[in-house]
């Protein structure tokens, strides 16, 4: 009796193992994709980003199963969640959402040399772990052309988060484009040394703005810059801000003019695609780098989508004419739009690091006729001259 | 003369959640009661404010329930200091671990969520148009203009009520204030929650008007510098004002000195430094005036000793 039992038992085990196998080979896997993120989803900056991407891509690509995402991980602590994807909940693909997180990446690449790794904004790469950045400086000159046609006083400020390369290219773009429309305006600017504090960004923002600044640009994670911009402007003394990273003009209606937008789902898309189509690979990922700016559409110029200039500010842009090399005589507004449809169609034509450019010392730093490589651009250590703040050491 | 007229200007709503906590935490330690909690309570205070504000819309109902939550926090100091006779020290420590903790938990959904509606500056007519003092002092929001009041009446029923009288003799000498019919554990527990609404409030003050945003740990050591405040006011409301807003200009000042290319993290110690040195010159003030902190500060009143 008992060993008849068995025997039934085996059978129905050895069918249930066949037709399981049957089914697994019929449909397709998903891929399982796990976000690793280095602040609250909530942050409205960075993270908040990188997650809106995670979620517009959901009902996008049916054949991925988007795992939840784990948020505020301290970048020393990512060992521990990358192992936990891997092993607990079988991830294919993990995205590691912070330059800090670059160590760990690549030793997790060596450590599960079968999965695939994607680490944003950072240098090193290997076999099985890539990298990928959305780069935003062509927007920020373009914000810059504006910012220097609107200011009255001719001092713009910028509230820096950190003395960065990624952010010290941008305050350099953004005043290239102060420049080329207001060869007398300044760019100052205050550094927080935190991505995210609302109240230090406020201190900052007033502290440029007692120094006379009119017009403000800002690379952090909240929008407290334009919430004070606006609130000057209500109290009628105007000051124009540009918003950065997530739609910021509801914030600021009256005073936030234009700002940066970014598409992380432009990139995750295309990079989950390839994988699918096995285009990459767990061993093919070692030059893979996408570096992605306006001809992608990984970026948008606008504080909100589809809103590139407030329309607020349109009448006083296209009023302000200056004398453009290419154009002849134009109006800011026309060569803002004329600029963002040439990097937008080919940015061989035109790339806002073109020489000559110089440094705050005078020392030419791009010789003219020259572009800033790659290299130069994600290595910036120096302010170009019309910015009148230095880099803290 | 612009540029430290803007700084004055800035310095004012940069003081005032020190101001209002240090306010609470005079009348605390006026009792006889030593509360280490206030950062906690501050914290808690901010959240709920921030909390409440984007749920209902209404800021002076978020910036009320702050001042509950901060008064209830304080009770459970108050139970232990005071009904259970615990060692102050160690449950006022506990009470900033818990909020810092609790406020971050509740927190996590409003982070990075915008207030649209908050507190908007509200120039007094008139008294802003003062030279000099009119539009540093006058052209602030609503709840800077509370805390003047509150300021007013704090002083006035310390000084001059027969409720302030009995607060600083039980603060001084429990036994004493007991045989003379005064309820010690009433007076304590009484001064104890009033502290805990002003963090609340201080709080609020961070979290729906100054930032106005929430973020995990936004009081950042806010709650220690009000417990150097109140020993720098030597214990009395009026010099609280003078205490908070040197603090406040310290923050401000470290924005407006980073031009002139003194190292950031010079800057960012400034307010630290200048609580030790604050402490310093107090001590100094308090042997010289013979003034010393209310004689019973941190010690448990048992009755049962008479």
């Amino acid at each position: 009796m008992k060993g008849k039992f068995s025997v039934a038992l085996s059978l129905v085990l050895l069918v249930a193992l066949i037709i399981n196998t049957a089914y697994g080979v019929g449909a397709e896997k998903k891929l399982k994709v796990a976000f690793i993120y280095v602040g609250p989803i909530g942050d409205y900056g960075w993270s908040h980003a990188h997650e809106m991407a995670r979620q517009s891509l959901i009902k996008k690509l049916p054949w991925v199963e988007f795992l939840p995402p784990a948020e505020s991980v301290p970048e020393a602590d990512a060992v521990r969640f990358i192992d936990r994807f891997v092993r607990e909940e079988k991830a294919d693909v993990i995205f590691t959402t912070s330059f800090g997180y670059m160590d760990a990446t690549i030793e997790a690449g060596k450590k599960y040399p079968d999965k695939i790794f994607f680490h944003c904004s950072g240098y090193t790469r290997s076999k099985n772990v890539g990298t990928y950045f959305a780069e935003l400086y062509q927007i920020y000159y373009l914000n810059g052309l504006m910012a220097g046609a609107l200011t009255k006083t001719n001092k713009v400020g910028y509230v820096g988060a950190h003395p960065i390369p990624e952010v010290v290219r941008h305050i350099n773009a953004f005043a290239l484009g102060v420049q080329e429309v207001n060869p007398k305006a300044t760019v100052d600017v205050r550094w927080l040394f935190s991505w995210y504090d609302p109240s230090k960004a406020r201190m900052a923002a007033e502290s440029l703005i007692s120094d006379g600044c009119d017009v403000l640009a800002f690379t952090e994670d909240s929008p407290t810059v334009v919430t004070v911009g606006e609130e000057y402007t209500k109290k009628g003394k105007p000051v124009y801000t540009f918003g950065h990273y997530s739609p910021m003009q509801k914030y600021g209606p009256n005073s936030c003019v234009s700002g940066q937008l970014v598409h992380w789902e432009v990139i995750y898309r295309d990079i989950l695609e390839k994988i699918r189509r096995k285009v990459y690979t767990n061993t093919n990922l070692e030059n893979v780098d996408y570096w992605w700016l306006l001809k992608e559409r990984a970026v948008e110029l606008g504080g909100d989508f589809g809103v590139p200039i407030n329309p607020k500010f349109i009448p006083a842009l296209k009023e302000k004419k200056v004398t453009n090399s290419v154009f002849g005589k134009i109006s800011v507004y026309d060569l803002v739009m004329k600029r963002l449809s040439q990097m937008k169609a080919n940015p061989e034509k035109f790339d806002p690091f073109t020489g000559p450019i110089k440094d705050q010392t005078g020392k030419v730093r791009i010789e003219a006729g020259r572009r800033a490589t790659h290299d130069e651009l994600w290595n910036m250590d120096w302010f170009v001259p019309n910015v009148i703040a230095k880099i803290p050491r | 003369m612009s540029f430290i007229l803007e700084i004055l200007k800035a310095t004012i709503p940069a003081g005032t959640p020190l101001l209002l906590g240090a306010l609470g935490e005079i009348y605390t330690e006026r009792s006889g009661i030593l509360n280490l909690g206030v950062e906690g309570m501050m914290i808690m205070g901010a959240v709920s404010a921030f909390g409440i504000t984007a749920i209902t819309g209404n800021v002076w109902l978020g910036v009320l329930v702050s001042a509950i939550v901060g008064g209830g926090m304080a009770l459970i100091h108050a139970f232990n200091s005071i009904t259970l006779k615990a060692n102050q020290t160690l449950s006022g420590l506990s009470l900033t671990m818990l909020g810092l903790g609790l406020s971050g938990l509740i927190g996590k959904r409003y982070v990075g969520v915008p207030l649209l509606n908050k507190l908007h500056s509200l120039p007094i007519y008139g008294l802003k148009d003062i030279p000099l003092i009119g539009p540093i002092l006058f052209d602030q929001d609503p709840l800077v203009y509370i805390s003047y009041l509150l300021t007013f009446v704090f002083w006035f029923f310390l000084f001059n009520t027969r409720f302030g009288i009995e607060l600083r003799s039980v603060g001084e000498s429990p036994d004493v204030a007991d045989s003379a019919g005064i309820d010690v554990s009433k007076i304590q527990y009484l001064a104890v929650f009033i502290g805990g609404i002003m963090a609340g409030l201080g709080g609020a003050y961070l979290s729906v008007v100054y930032a106005p945003a929430w973020i995990e740990g936004m009081t950042a050591g806010m709650g220690w510098i009000v417990l150097a405040i109140t020993i720098f006011s030597l214990w009395r409301p009026e010099r609280a004002i003078l205490g908070s807003y040197l603090f406040g200009g310290i923050r401000v000042l470290q924005y407006k000195l980073q031009p002139f290319g003194i190292s950031p993290n010079l800057l960012n110690m400034l307010p630290f430094i200048f609580t030790i040195l604050v402490l310093m010159l107090a001590s100094k003030e308090i042997s010289r005036k013979r003034i010393s902190a209310p004689s019973s500060l941190g010690i448990p009143y048992f009755r049962e000793k008479l």
